[in-house]
Formats: C-alpha cells, structure tokens, sequence
C-alpha cells in the first residue's frame, strides 16, 4: 500500500560559495587558508507526517519555506540527513518541467526516454506513445529535435509524457505556470483525471483559492518546519492571518 | 553529513544495474545525438582515426626508422585504446554533470547515469575496433587463435574504464574542474606512454623502468599485444592491470561513500 512516513527528517545544503567548486580553488585555500565557515542552510527541519493512501495533501506556505525540498525527499531525490524516509510506491514527481531534454534529440525520442526514467516499461510506452503524441497537439514537430521547440513546446512534451503514467503518488509542485490558454484547460482535465487514478496525491501551491477544492489536507511550511497540519480550511486560515499580521 | 555504508553502494549499483532498459538506451542515444547533425554520422570516428594514423604513422614510423607494417597496426590499436581512457575520465566525468536534468527530477538511482556514459563511451571504442582489421587486412598482419586473448584485455580494459567514469563523476560534481585538469595531465602520459613509439626504443637504452612503472602501459598491452601479434600479454600486464583494479575499485568505493548521497546538491 503506498503511504508516505517522515519521522524528523532533515534535510542541510551546505553552500561553500567561495572555496570548493573547483579542485584548484581548493588547493589554493588547503595552501593559503583563509577564514571561511561554509554556510549551512537547513532547508527542512526535524519534519514528521505521515500520508496515507487516499489522501490529497496541500503544502503551502512562502517562497523559501521548504515545499520543494520536501517534495524533493518525497521523490527520493534528496537524502535527508538524519531522520527517516519511508515512502512506499511507485512515485512520479512533476518538477521543474522543462529541463531533462535531449535537445538534438527529436520529440519522439525525447517521450521514450522521459517515459523510460518515469518508469514505464517498453512495451506500455508503444502502447501510450500515440495517445501522448495526440496529447501534445505538436504534429509533424514531433520529428525534429527538441532544440526547435519553444519553452511552450516543450511544456506541452514534457507535460503529456510525465502524466501518461499511472503513478500511486503523485507530487506536483506548480507546474501550471506557463502554456497558452488552450493548453492550461486541456492540462486541468488531465490533471484531475491523474490525480483521481493516483492513490496519493501532494501537490505545492500559492494559489490558495484553488486548494479547498482539491485537498481536505493541507500543510503549511515555513522556515523549514511545519507551522500546520490538518484540515485545509483552517490551515489557510491560520496562513492567511499571519499573512497579514506581518502587513 | 551521513555516509553510505558499503553494503548502500553496491546495493544501489546493483539496483541501477538492473534498470538496464534505461541505461541502454540512453547511452546508445547519446552516440547517435553526437553524430546527427554530421553528413558522414557515426563516420568521424573513422575519419579521426585515420587522419591521426596517417600522420603519426608517416612521421614517427620514419623518424624512428619503423617497419610500416608493423608500426600502423601497432600504432591503430594505441590509439583506439588510448582514446577509450580519455574518454572514460574526460566525458565520463561529466556522467552527474550531464545529467543534471534527471537527476533533479527523477528519483532514480544516480548509478544508472555511470552506466549510460559507460555505454556510449564503450560502444564508441567498440565501433573503432573495425578500423584496426581494415589496417590488419592492408598490412596482412596474420590472425592466428591467440587474437582471443584480446576479449579478457576487452573485459579487463572496461572495467577500469567503468571504474575511471565512477570515479571522475564524483569528482567532476564536487569539483567541476577535475576532469580538466586530469586531461591535462593525460596529454602528458601521451606522450610518456609508448603509443606512437614502440617500447623496445627506450628498453635498448635502458630506460625500460619508464615504461614498467606505468600502469597504462601495462593496460595497453592486455588489448594491443593479443591484436597485433595474436598472443597472450605478458603475465607482469594482467598482474598489474588487476592490481589497477583492485586499487581503483577502492577509490570509486571511497568516493561513492563520501559523495554519493549528496550529489543533488551539489549539482
């Protein structure tokens, strides 16, 4: 059964800016030393919750706050340092959409290989790939390379492949920014038909209005932690009030 | 920050090693991306190697006062085995870096990325080996059954290739200047390591230590002698290249349990 379980899961960046991107830098600092304490950004803090399956959760919070980064560890992407991680599943993350393309790559390719890294199997990608191809609307640009495409087109690829899936959970995190007008009701179909089969969905938002209609669950992250956990309406309540008393 | 244990890393290059599918075809993609956009496609590889066999072989084969027919053959398996060991530290190096889109995005093991540039740099010295028979074949090297003892030096080479990419990978992502600098340090080797000049030169003047203390001479011969003479390499090269082995597997361990949990960061 997937479920998601986070027991005190941290996660650090630690950001040397100055020293230590390039072997020759480092050697000049080991020679040299100069005083320089790398800076440790805790991006999530002693986090703990538990998903189960059949629930649609809500992360909202500022810019900064931590929503990527847990979502991020919910895809295995990052380790968390100290904690536990457990997630049970077959996970599909909708990130940062657009990069990951093999730009002299045609599209067709290019749905292949994301189908592949998603985790479809060969033979279910020549089933699905017409049904995705129809979804892009893209036609005969399907056959050149990706480098052609504008950012729009490549929304529409990337888009199509990575919901063709049927994923046991789904993490999104904003991803309906760009694409026409047509595109962006086509992409809410899909969406909520995705999120219906998916057992577990998150999903990281700023538009707060849409979020009651979506999940009973929200959390709302800041500073790395988690300020709430429970029902949607009372979260973006209690978000929205201290919105405002920092005005 | 945590460390992996030993028994997380090879379970994770084994968990990427069974995702075969994707690795396999991504790294055969990679070859033909390189090549697309070129009218003569897979061709370069050829060309490249030509032109340098040309070169070379007309220059130094009269400088040092060389048989033709046997110093181009010599000198085609040098260079094809040569260019599989930049390769494996100069683009392999780049295995996270380039990346970079997936790992981000996908949360699969980062040891299938190894494993893809593993593919597309071994295919591309695979698709070299037809060369040095057309070379064979103009100079009538004879092939006789002790040409088999070039696949273990295939198999042995590869490993070390596998291991060098690993390696460098790591590096590459914490320090984006490493492969640089190794590079520039193998132009050097080049020319340190008997490739355009046959090894018996410097023995007969007794600097033969030069040659004996360097390990990628050693790792040519497990390939070039079994190609172009039909025999097995001597039994001090397959010692050595073992040893390589051993000592590199250690290295790509050291580096895997320091850096591999943090590779998306770094990136």
């Amino acid at each position: 059964m997937p479920s998601i379980s986070l027991r005190n899961a941290n996660v650090k960046f630690i950001v040397d800016v100055e020293s230590g991107k390039t072997l020759k830098s480092t050697v000049i600092q080991f020679l040299r030393p100069r005083k320089s304490t790398p800076k440790v950004i805790h991006a999530l803090q002693s986090i703990s919750l538990f998903i189960k399956e059949g629930e649609r959760v809500g992360l909202i919070g500022p810019n900064g706050a931590g929503k990527s980064t847990l979502l991020k560890v919910m895809a295995r992407i990052y380790p968390q340092n100290g904690g536990e991680a457990r997630i049970e599943g077959h996970v599909c993350p909708l990130f940062e959409f657009v990069i990951g393309f093999e730009m002299e790559a045609t599209g067709w390719d290019n749905i292949r290989t994301r189908a592949l890294l998603l985790g479809m199997s060969p033979k279910e990608i020549d089933k699905k790939i017409e049904g995705i191809a129809r979804f892009t609307k893209l036609g005969e640009f399907l056959d050149l390379p990706v480098r052609c495409y504008s950012s729009g087109m490549l929304l529409r690829l990337a888009f199509a492949t990575s919901t063709a899936i049927d994923p046991e959970i789904l993490l999104l995190d904003e991803v309906m920014a760009a694409g026409d007008a047509a595109f962006y009701e086509q992409a809410r179909k899909r969406m909520d038909d995705l999120m219906k089969r998916a057992s577990i969905v998150v999903f990281a938002t700023h538009g707060l209005s849409l979020l009651p209609g979506f999940c009973e669950r929200t959390i709302w992250l800041d500073q790395g932690r988690i300020m709430a956990d429970g029902p949607t309406a009372d979260v973006i309540r209690a978000y929205e009030a201290s919105v405002i008393k920092e005005l | 920050m945590n460390k992996t244990t030993q028994k997380e890393v090879v379970g994770e290059v084994v968990q990427a090693a069974r995702m075969w599918p994707i690795w396999l075809r991504i790294g055969l993609q990679d070859i033909r991306m390189r090549y697309r956009r070129s009218a003569v496609g897979v061709g370069w590889i050829f060309i490249n190697l030509a032109i340098m066999i040309i070169a070379v072989g007309i220059i130094y084969g009269n400088l040092l006062g060389q048989e033709l027919k046997d110093f181009l053959p010599f000198l085609t398996v040098g260079f094809i085995s040569w260019g599989y060991l930049t390769s494996s530290i100069v683009e392999g190096g780049n295995a996270f870096v380039a990346s970079e889109g997936y790992i981000k995005q996908i949360g699969l093991p980062i040891y299938i990325y190894v494993f893809r540039f593993f593919v597309s740099i071994t295919a591309t010295m695979l698709i070299s080996l037809p060369a040095y028979l057309l070379v064979a074949f103009i100079y009538s090297v004879r092939f006789k059954w002790g040409v088999l003892w070039a696949l273990p030096g295939i198999l042995l080479f590869s490993m070390v290739s596998f291991l060098l990419i690993a390696i460098f990978s790591h590096l590459n992502a914490r320090f984006r200047d490493a492969s640089h600098i190794a590079s520039v340090g193998l132009q050097v080797m080049f020319f340190v390591t008997p490739i355009i000049w046959p090894p018996d030169i410097l023995r007969k003047r007794a600097m033969g230590w030069i040659i004996d203390f360097n390990p990628f001479y050693h790792l040519i011969e497990v390939i070039r002698r079994p190609l172009t003479m039909s025999e097995s390499a001597a039994f001090i090269n397959y010692l050595v290249v073992a040893v390589l082995v051993v000592l590199l597997s250690m290295v790509a361990w050291m580096f895997a349990k320091h850096l591999s949990q943090r590779i998306a960061f770094l990136l």
